[in-house]
């Protein structure tokens, strides 16, 4: 449609010059093509959503799209990684919602299911999960599992934490800086150089806003539940064993409330995004806690952390703001300085039963944690200056996402060791894992 | 350049090395786009007529010889080792890097070789994870060489895979 209006405009442009105004009729002309193209293309998205047609089996879910360009898909649900439901502010008037599935694969491979009557997306969520789930139920619709709410962002709370943004502070110093240049110079003209910044800021900080608002958390047989949004509403479920990689987060204005943010990667999730974009808003698992909401989440997240109870609240707060051994982290030794005079106390690892955290950052603290069972392949990495001071960084690759595990400037022995001990210990983590799959399976 | 005990290369596993002639490949590509511009720096320097324009070939083909050196040097570099539950795989003369993949976690394995690498006879090896990024790649591999890998590294992977 936008590149219909641009040719014509540009056409028309032409024509201005050459002939001065257009004449009635050439307008009417122009109208009524882009009427024709906005028709031709409302009748082909009507035509392709009469055509889309889904069916669940036992074990897989076929969608078929496309009018000209025929497509099916399969999914095997017990790959299935998440749920989501998706309104979208139009789609709500109406009452309809979109469904998406993901199921881990390389590239963009989520399966969308877009507009159904939204009854029926939930019944179907229901569905899909108790049959990932390998659920026994009674009739051909699933029973919608319990949900228990554990959390709820305060708004006045994620207000206050875009608030607390550097950038949003650059912004407002840079706008105050300008209105009172206009004031002294009496001419608006800094106020228009201002503009084009100014529009990115607002546009950044509203859409963190309406992504953010009214963030729940909620506990259900079938994972974790996840609801948000003021406009585009979404609400994720997030099976048990399907988070791969864990990071908190705390930005350096977030200190004085001991705030912290939670990001996770789930196989699947962010898929139509380059893998080094930032953090999308179906990653965020928490957007703004405290420091004990946010462990609680990210227990609700790694059940197995839960299970194994391996972790003592002194070692997370020494992964989340300590330095050094504390905690029993391995850190980075004194040569580490050279290469890092700031931060090389936090670079630090600590490797317990069931999970590995990796924690840096001085001013943005942040602390990943992956549990052995969801390790990929690990890697060391060292540079010329790593070399001569006897150190080396480890790395945890991980699915797609925010969190990329790594843990820079330690001993190179120990980093050496600790690769070929995080390859055993995921090698036997995966024997005995028992979330893999079915999850309700023998329950 | 390898030293005892250096941990970047555990001497306690079997390395393979890869074939030369992925050396002469990437030579024939690096050294052959610097003779083309020594060449055109020649040809120039025909029409100015000016000795010392001459001179400014020697430029590119002094980079041509010290990337000659170097791409010998990060080959040699290149090895990999199979384990009984994960390979390794390492490269890198300056920059050094040591990847593990475990069996278990390997998605599926390519084999690819380009025109050039077909002209030589080697293939690379790439490894698939479930992860963002590509895991590990073995370049330089006989074809049949590569072919036995793959199909051995995926009936390993097969026997452990456990889901994501």
């Amino acid at each position: 449609m936008a590149a219909a209006l641009v040719v014509v405009g540009q056409q028309r442009g032409g024509d201005l010059a050459q002939n001065g105004l257009p004449s009635r009729t050439e307008a009417l002309i122009t109208l009524a093509a882009i009427a024709a193209i906005a028709l031709l293309a409302g009748v082909y998205a009507l035509l392709a959503w009469r055509r889309a047609r889904y069916r669940v089996d036992a074990d897989v879910l076929q969608l078929r799209t496309g009018v000209l360009f025929r497509q099916e898909r399969q999914a095997p649900l017990d790959r299935l990684q998440a749920v989501d439901v998706v309104r979208p502010l139009l789609a709500r008037f109406f009452g309809l919602a979109e469904l998406s599935l993901e199921v881990a694969g390389s590239g963009d491979s989520s399966i969308r299911l877009s507009l159904l009557r939204e009854a029926d997306a939930q019944a179907l969520r229901s569905t899909l999960l108790a049959r990932a789930a390998g659920l026994a139920y009674e009739g051909d619709v699933a029973p919608e599992a319990p949900e228990h709410e554990v959390l709820m962002v305060p708004v006045a709370r994620t207000v206050e934490s875009l608030l607390r943004n550097s950038s949003t502070l650059v912004g407002l110093l840079l706008l105050i800086g300008v209105v009172v240049a206009a004031v002294v110079l009496g001419s608006p003209a800094p106020l228009v150089g201002l503009l084009p910044i100014g529009f990115t800021v607002v546009s950044v900080v509203w859409t963190r806003f309406t992504g953010g608002f009214g963030f729940r958390v909620a506990t259900s047989p079938d994972g974790v539940r996840l609801h948000h949004g003021l406009l585009t509403t979404r609400s994720q479920t997030v099976p048990p064993g399907r988070v791969q990689a864990v990071r908190m987060r705390q930005p350096l204005l977030w200190r004085g409330r001991d705030w912290w943010r939670v990001e996770v990667n789930v196989a699947g999730y962010g898929g139509g995004r380059r893998p080094d974009e930032g953090v999308v808003e179906e990653n965020l698992l928490l957007t703004v806690g405290t420091r004990a909401e946010a462990l609680m989440v990210v227990g609700l997240a790694l059940p197995e952390l839960a299970a194994a109870a391996d972790i003592g609240v002194d070692v997370v707060a020494a992964g989340l703001t300590g330095r050094g051994s504390q905690g029993g982290f391995t850190s980075s030794p004194r040569g580490a300085r050279w290469l890092d005079p700031i931060g090389w106390r936090r670079h630090g690892v600590l490797v317990t039963r069931t999970v590995l955290l990796a924690r840096r950052g001085v001013l943005v603290r942040e602390l990943d944690l992956v549990p052995h069972a969801r390790t990929q392949s690990l890697a060391l990495l060292q540079g010329p200056l790593q070399r001569r001071l006897g150190l080396a960084s480890f790395a945890v690759q991980s699915t797609r996402g925010p969190v990329r595990p790594s843990v820079q400037h330690l001993p190179a022995d120990v980093a050496a060791t600790l690769l070929h001990q995080q390859a055993e210990r995921a090698m036997s983590a995966r024997a005995d894992s028992t979330h893999d799959g079915r999850w309700m399976m023998g329950r | 350049m390898r030293s005892p005990g250096d941990p970047m290369v555990p001497d306690d596993v079997a390395w393979s090395a890869v074939s030369p002639r992925l050396a002469l490949g990437r030579r024939i590509v690096a050294c052959g786009s610097m003779l083309v511009v020594a060449i055109a720096v020649v040809v120039v320097a025909g029409a100015v007529g000016s000795p010392i324009a001459f001179l400014a070939a020697l430029v590119p083909l002094a980079l041509a010889g010290w990337v000659w050196w170097l791409i010998g040097r990060q080959v040699a570099a290149i090895a990999y080792a199979e384990r009984a539950d994960d390979l390794l795989v390492r490269r890198g003369v300056m920059f050094r890097s040591l990847a593990v993949v475990p069996y278990g976690r390997m998605q599926f394995v390519d084999v690819e070789a380009g025109p050039l690498d077909r002209a030589l006879g080697i293939a690379r090896v790439r490894l698939h994870t479930a992860a963002a990024r590509i895991d590990a790649s073995i370049p330089g591999l006989a074809p049949d060489q590569a072919a036995t890998l793959r199909d051995r590294l995926a009936r390993r992977g097969e026997a452990r895979l456990a889901g994501l």
